[in-house]
């Protein structure tokens, strides 16, 4: 632990301390802010500007974690270097604007089924929300086509459009007699709030610099720069500081700044949007003055850590693709697996497939990494074809919410002397089931589309939820259905960190959801 | 253009491979980089050789285009572009998994062929490249062969593959949004 507030009372510099500018926190900085409150984000690493968004696959890799390192552990560990943000924006500045919701089936898994979790609501609960956030930010889709759709109000803008990738693949699914529809994007498809429409050129994962794609620094982040949000970019939250004559009150956080040193700033409200591994890295670094972390009264603090396993299944085709149009997050969306969860033997939870993602020729995701056994003088020839038949879909299951699957802190310290976070992961059996089926009905969806060969690629982490979980039972979860770390008055998560189950739906819709849920709640306290 | 010293040689701004020459700061592309000499910072000559070498049976054209100075470079700065940032490595144990790893691969080259990597045929540079994918021999030390084979065949196509140029030679329209400086 680093140590443990003196507890010395002082006047709360800020209304709100907000950890993170990311989607949640940006959220709550903005919307506390027009309620009138002083709030200052700490954001661990950099600036960034939108002009700085270049188009690379290189330059991609700027945007993600940078900070102190993450250990991982277990045969499915979580991708944090991937999936993990690092400064203003953070994930979310490079994340692909796959918006879909949460079914209503997603948020009582536990009552219905004895597995995993449930939530303290329901998708009831949460639809307002999702309603409000698509409108404010501007989703693209076409609510009819997606026959699964929970109730909502219909998406603002028209669906992005389809093109020869999406086209081809479809063909697969009407041949097997499944169902597709545009994927429900926070990109526009048409000029929108003064930004552009998206120009299709595949860049998603670099950042938008035109503001198409609807990424913080020109949603929610730049709104609480308007609103005189203060903003400390290099400031690294070690730990929130409780105070000490009345343990269920945080006073402030520590932090360090790019230099190494350290400061403490108060505030009336603490709210820890540092994503799902750090955020709980900061509570464990927490201590209540018995030596138990911040959150962790019931023992789950950090439990219930969560990645969407996902494949990506590729194919030649000899009809033209144009891989390199379309949004990286892809074009069409199949959700014909995802209500019944238990439809397939040994396996357990839902899955979609993300179909005809724009896709490079080089980069993690890219079609040169797909085939890793071409090499040489073969491997021109292969990338020549690629270039303009390749298709692929993206396949993102359920994860479980296993206690065993956790966040730690480790024995190793980051450069200011803060144990860095320890993490373990493990699919199961039910995992690799549901694997094993959407693999094979990928192979015959890209067969029956007339794909003269098919391939998989391995299975990859994508998202990462859960480690500090909302619940109705103190004992169970680490924070209400607000956010509020139970045992706590003014302590607050947001971010993924809180999800009890997964899903198998991107997380930035129902993140965001939830964030302007709490923020209501705490713009309601003035 | 001066030749120049290894004190002389910053870490990376992020952008391409700013160097300094006579006091001055060039920014270069490895391809650049490989053809002024700059000075490795991090790997000797001997694995710098056979980083080109293993990353031109891999990717042809890789070496010229500047893989090792890219890769040399890269292992010196804070927020690296390496794609081993993906793949679960700590940026401060990134030099040693490439110093040990092609001290292995070098080390295979000389088991299986009883020469240096630049000194094999293209045919040879083949078998050694399938033969540190397929995991290589008992002598190998430092990240499974299979996986540093992953690692700097995905670096090989970054480079070849990654800019304007490499893309639009495939046959693929590169569409930027911001025109990446040298060379991505």
């Amino acid at each position: 632990m680093v140590g443990v507030s003196n507890g010395t009372a002082s006047t709360p510099a800020y209304d709100t301390i907000v950890v993170g500018s990311g989607a949640s926190g940006s959220i709550v900085a903005a919307a506390l802010a027009a309620a009138g409150q002083s709030v200052l984000i700490l954001e661990a690493g950099p600036r960034r500007e939108l002009a700085e968004l270049t188009s690379s696959q290189l330059f991609a890799r700027r945007l993600k974690w940078s900070g102190a390192p993450v250990e991982e552990e277990g045969n499915h560990t979580i991708g944090h270097g991937f999936n993990a943000g690092f400064g203003a924006g953070g994930s979310a500045l490079h994340h692909y604007g796959v918006w879909p919701r949460l079914h209503s089936n997603d948020f009582d898994v536990l009552s219905k089924h004895g597995k995993n979790l449930d939530w303290p609501i329901g998708y009831e609960d949460l639809r307002p929300y999702y309603d409000a956030v698509q409108s404010d930010v501007g989703l693209s889709g076409d609510a009819e086509a997606e026959i699964w759709r929970p109730q909502g109000a219909p998406y603002p803008l028209p669906p992005l459009p389809v093109f020869k990738q999406g086209k081809v693949i479809d063909r697969g699914f009407r041949a097997m007699g499944l169902s597709t529809a545009p994927i429900p994007m926070a990109i526009n498809s048409i000029p929108n709030n003064g930004a552009p429409g998206c120009t299709y050129d595949g860049w998603c994962d670099a950042g938008c610099p035109i503001g198409a794609l609807k990424n913080p620094l020109v949603t929610h982040l730049a709104r609480a720069q308007k609103l005189g949000v203060d903003i400390r970019y290099d400031a690294q939250v070690s730990r929130v500081l409780m105070s000490s004559d009345a343990q269920r009150v945080a006073k402030g956080v520590e932090y360090f700044d790019s230099h190494g040193a350290k400061h403490t700033v108060n505030a009336a409200t603490v709210v820890i949007a540092a994503f799902a591994v750090q955020s709980v890295r900061i509570l464990l670094n927490s201590q209540y003055a018995d030596g138990v972390a911040v959150g962790d009264r019931g023992a789950k603090l950090g439990r219930y850590l969560m990645t969407h396993p996902g494949c990506t299944v590729f194919g030649l085709f000899k009809d033209p693709t144009d891989p390199h149009l379309g949004p990286t997050g892809g074009q069409l969306i199949c959700h014909d697996h995802y209500d019944d969860k238990t439809a397939i033997k040994d396996s357990f939870g839902s899955y979609q497939w993300l179909i005809a993602n724009a896709v490079k020729p080089n980069g993690l995701l890219g079609y040169a990494n797909s085939r890793p056994d071409i090499f040489g003088a073969e491997l021109k020839p292969f990338m020549q074809r690629a270039a303009k038949h390749i298709g692929n879909m993206l396949y993102v299951g359920e994860d479980s919410s296993s206690a065993e699957n956790r966040i730690l802190l480790s024995d190793r310290r980051d450069k200011f002397g803060v144990p860095i976070a320890r993490t373990i992961h493990n699919a199961g059996p039910e995992q690799d089931a549901q694997l094993a089926f959407a693999m094979a009905e990928g192979k015959q969806i890209f067969r029956a589309a007339g794909a003269t060969e098919v391939w998989t690629g391995p299975r990859a982490p994508i998202h990462i939820m859960g480690g500090a979980v909302m619940g109705s039972d103190p004992e169970l979860s680490v924070t209400n259905d607000l956010g509020k770390v139970h045992h706590t008055d003014n302590l607050y998560v947001v971010g993924p960190s809180t999800f009890p189950t997964s899903g198998a739906v991107n997380p930035t819709f129902t993140v965001s959801a939830l964030a302007y849920r709490t923020a209501e709640h705490l713009a309601s306290k003035n | 253009m001066n030749k120049l010293s290894r004190r002389d040689f910053i870490a990376s701004t992020g952008i391409g491979l700013t160097c300094w020459v006579s006091g001055v700061g060039v920014l270069l592309s490895p391809q650049q980089a490989q053809a002024a000499a700059i000075p490795l910072e991090t790997l000797t000559d001997t694995q710098a050789t056979t980083l080109g070498a293993l990353g031109n049976a891999l990717v042809p054209g890789a070496r010229n285009a500047g893989l090792v100075q890219y890769v040399d470079n890269q292992l010196g700065v804070d927020n690296t572009l390496l794609i081993l940032k993906y793949l679960g490595v700590d940026n401060a144990a990134m030099p040693g998994f490439y110093r040990t790893a092609l001290d292995s691969a070098y080390g295979h080259c000389q088991n299986l062929f009883q020469t240096t990597p630049l000194k094999l045929t293209a045919a040879q540079a083949h078998r050694w490249a399938g033969s540190i994918a397929g995991g290589a021999d008992s002598s190998w030390r430092g990240p499974p062969a299979g996986f540093f084979f992953f690692v700097v065949r995905a670096d090989a196509c970054d480079v070849v593959f990654g800019s304007r140029q490499g893309t639009e030679d495939i046959g693929a329209p590169f569409m930027a949004h911001i025109e990446p400086t040298e060379p991505w």
